[in-house]
């Protein structure tokens, strides 16, 4: 499984904002616990959307710009994005089924 | 990077889990990875803030004048000197709720049947009914109380 690239508060515009693809961006820190369960979900989400949907990871520890502009309070949260605009935001850990179900809603 | 914790913090932690799940009649996380990761990052914020605020959550930082915006959580240093999210937090005390997944049944799943029905919690986890619910809760005992 890989690993989600690595999106931070400078590489934020480049890489969701002026995306050509659907984006998640999966906000976490390396001492949250329910961001555990929730990442390697989301990896396994990113092969099977692979062409269709960037997937990136932001750690909040790092970044404090993004996670603020966006309002994110409880982690792990997931955003997605289409065309620079937000079109979802799950909190909390989900399972796959569910994930795939609020991406797809997001995407429509 | 923040760096690790201090032995001396992680060892507090690690006693004060264990105390506090048999207190509130709760386990704590059975994969290990989680508990581990929620233990070492409340013993980062004991080391770095003074007290073991929830490493499940996005703290805001101040900004050149001290400020930070409105509709977020406090900056840490700020919520060190309250106990909203100091662990145990206020959801913990009065809702046997924890979202960080260190104080849970023994399957592994946050207790939920305390909280409000439009709370976030029951929307994830359903319906999670306290198997204890003769402990814990001390503060929602209070309130109820009044």
């Amino acid at each position: 499984m890989a690993d989600l690239p690595d999106v931070t508060d400078a590489t934020f515009e480049a890489d969701v904002m002026n995306n050509e693809l659907p984006v998640l961006v999966d906000f976490w820190a390396p001492w949250c616990g329910p961001c555990r369960m929730v990442t390697p979900i989301v990896e396994e989400l990113g092969e099977e959307y692979a062409g269709r949907v960037g997937f990136y990871k932001m750690n909040t520890d790092e970044n404090a710009a993004i996670p603020t502009q966006y309002g994110i309070r409880s982690i792990p949260s997931l955003l997605i994005f289409k065309g620079g605009e937000l079109k979802g935001t799950i909190v909390g850990f989900r399972p796959k089924s569910d994930l795939r179900k609020r991406l797809d809603e997001a995407l429509v | 990077m923040r760096e690790p914790p201090s032995d001396k913090s992680t060892r507090k932690m690690w006693n004060y889990a264990d105390k506090f799940a048999a207190k509130s009649g709760t386990h704590l996380h059975p994969d290990r990875a989680i508990t581990e990761a929620v233990v070492l990052g409340l013993a980062a914020n004991v080391d770095d803030y003074g007290r073991p605020i929830c490493p499940c959550n996005f703290y805001p930082e101040k900004d050149a004048d001290g400020n930070w915006p409105d509709g977020l959580y406090l900056p840490r240093e700020e919520e060190a000197k309250r106990r909203d999210w100091i662990c145990a937090c206020d959801e913990m005390q009065k809702f046997k709720y924890c979202h960080c997944l260190l104080f849970v049944t023994e399957e592994g799943l946050p207790i939920t049947e305390h909280l409000p029905e439009d709370h976030e919690g029951r929307e994830i986890y359903g319906l999670v009914e306290d198997p204890t619910p003769d402990k814990g809760r001390a503060l929602g005992r209070v309130l109820r109380d009044r």
